[in-house]
């Protein structure tokens, strides 16, 4: 793609979300819609950067993201292990493939009250829920991954002399990463959403309680704030991973 | 594979038995008032199944996915299809669509119960928003892998633009559409009870979070099973649904997009 392409491209790009806005800003303007209901895009851009040097305000992003990686961590490491297990050993796959079939479809929001009575309103059922809903795309990806790798790869190690369980993650998880972070990007979004609604349903703090707290109060300009943030948040995170992304994969071919 | 495994449905079966093996020995292990035992939450299933206004409740739910996902899908597919063959449909929605992705769609629901209220419009558009987006990903990514030449007989043949989009590029495009469906089915199934529990009027979800506030704890967890049943059902009549439509085609990839909202 030309240099010359790509920019026209990003323009295209842009005017939707330019549309988008001037439709708001439009609406909120004609007074076709009352401004509780919606405030016109400026002023919930001004309060985003007013809140954005607020330090309350950022101990509540702050408490979000952690909870976010917390259970994003948990989710990859026991998906990436329990994949890898899965590919590597015939009986640990018949364990874990009827689990994931009954678990997999089973909506885990509707699991969160059951977490909430176990494991209390504190971060740790929240960090639980966004692992139960970020480890099936992960431990997916990673099994497919590591079950396509060519045999053949295997052998050689072993021939070289690398003992079976070593060669598992040597040689098959290194072959298999395209596959493996492709898993890890949806379950960082899944992530990202799941912990906001999260703090929607039970909380006391972090982005999701501030939009609650905002509609509990009719303050419609901060209720768009947690969402306008959230959605950045989301944006930042896809394009570090993209970027740690495409640093890891340096040696392998160019996809898609 | 052992003789077991070769019997279909048995494999789930016992993992589901030894699930809720697992949940009674915990429950007796740590005796928790907010862990019941396995039994006497699913003695309580029957007797919300009974109940003619839960089960109102339930159907209203069920009504309100079709719903909002029949929409999506009529929406999504056309939509994920021309941005598969045309690069400026394809540049002009896709950096409105990579800031809609993380934003979780239920979250949209108290800025829009203000608008719509609480009723069945509101609940119906955040099913229908979240069933859209990867629908339109995954028919966007399916048209754009469509072969060439297969179009290029297409016109040659003297089909035009629209005939060749139905006749050639959907069908193509099916396999990969169906992955987009499969993750729409249970990204509607989340919405659904999120959707309920912030705008509590009716539904499962109104039931499962008055439940926990009444401190009912049989209740929420029979709910959630019935929940779990429900996303169960879908997904194997979904399964039973794919050879039916598309066997032609080998699975393309199994990682569905599973959760999210």
């Amino acid at each position: 793609m030309t240099a010359a392409r790509r920019t026209g491209e990003i323009a295209i790009g842009i005017l939707p979300i330019a549309l988008v806005i001037a439709l708001w800003h439009g609406i909120a303007m004609s007074g076709i819609a009352p401004a509780v209901l919606l405030p016109p895009p400026a002023a919930v851009f001004a309060r985003l950067i007013e809140q954005a040097g607020n330090p309350q305000f950022l101990e509540h992003v702050g408490v979000t993201l952690f909870r976010l990686f917390a259970g994003f961590s948990i989710a990859l490491v026991v998906g990436v292990t329990l994949g890898v297990a899965a590919t590597g050993s015939k009986l640990i796959e018949s364990l874990i493939k009827p689990l994931v079939r009954v678990l997999a479809p089973l909506p885990k929001v509707a699991l969160y009250p059951a977490m909430v009575l176990i494991l209390g309103f504190d971060d740790a059922s929240k960090i639980a829920l966004v692992v139960a809903d970020a480890v099936f795309p992960i431990l997916l990806a990673t099994w497919q991954g590591t079950s396509a790798v060519d045999t053949k790869l295997v052998w050689s190690a072993r021939a070289a002399g690398c003992p079976p369980r070593r060669a598992l993650f040597t040689v098959v998880l290194m072959a298999a990463l395209p596959s493996v972070l492709t898993g890890c990007r949806i379950g960082l979004i899944i992530s990202c959403i799941v912990v906001f609604l999260a703090e929607m349903i039970t909380s006391t703090d972090g982005l999701g309680y501030l939009l609650v707290r905002a509609g509990r109060n009719f303050q419609t300009v901060d209720m768009f704030v947690p969402l306008i943030s959230i959605s950045i948040l989301g944006l930042t995170l896809n394009a570090g991973f993209n970027a740690l992304r495409r640093w890891l994969l340096r040696g392998f071919a160019e996809e898609g | 594979m052992t003789r077991i495994s070769a019997i279909p449905g048995l494999p789930p079966l016992i993992a589901a038995a030894a699930l809720l093996a697992l949940w009674e020995l915990a429950a007796h292990t740590f005796d928790i008032s907010g862990l019941p035992p396995a039994h006497v939450a699913l003695r309580e299933v029957p007797v919300i199944l009974s109940d003619p206004e839960a089960l109102l409740n339930i159907l209203a739910s069920i009504r309100r996915m079709l719903i909002g996902f029949a929409l999506a899908l009529s929406f999504a597919i056309p939509v994920g299809l021309m941005m598969g063959r045309a690069r400026l449909v394809a540049a002009f929605f896709n950096p409105l669509l990579m800031i809609i992705y993380p934003v979780p769609k239920a979250a949209l629901m108290p800025i829009i119960m203000l608008w719509l209220g609480v009723g069945d419009a509101s609940k119906t558009l955040v099913i229908f928003l979240g069933v859209s987006l990867p629908v339109i990903y995954h028919s966007y990514q399916g048209a754009r892998a469509v072969e060439e030449k297969m179009l290029w007989s297409a016109a040659a043949m003297g089909m035009n633009a629209r005939a060749r989009l139905l006749r050639v590029v959907f069908p193509a495009a099916l396999p990969e559409i169906m992955v987009g469906i499969r993750t729409g089915l249970v990204l509607a199934l989340i919405t659904m009870v999120t959707s309920e529990m912030i705008a509590r009027k009716q539904g499962v979800g109104d039931i499962l979070f008055n439940a926990l506030a009444m401190a009912q704890y049989e209740t929420v967890y029979a709910t959630i099973v019935i929940i779990g049943l429900l996303g169960f059902a879908i997904d194997v009549g979904f399964e039973w649904l794919r050879p039916r439509l598309v066997g032609w085609a080998d699975p393309v990839h199994e990682i569905a997009v599973v959760g999210s909202t």
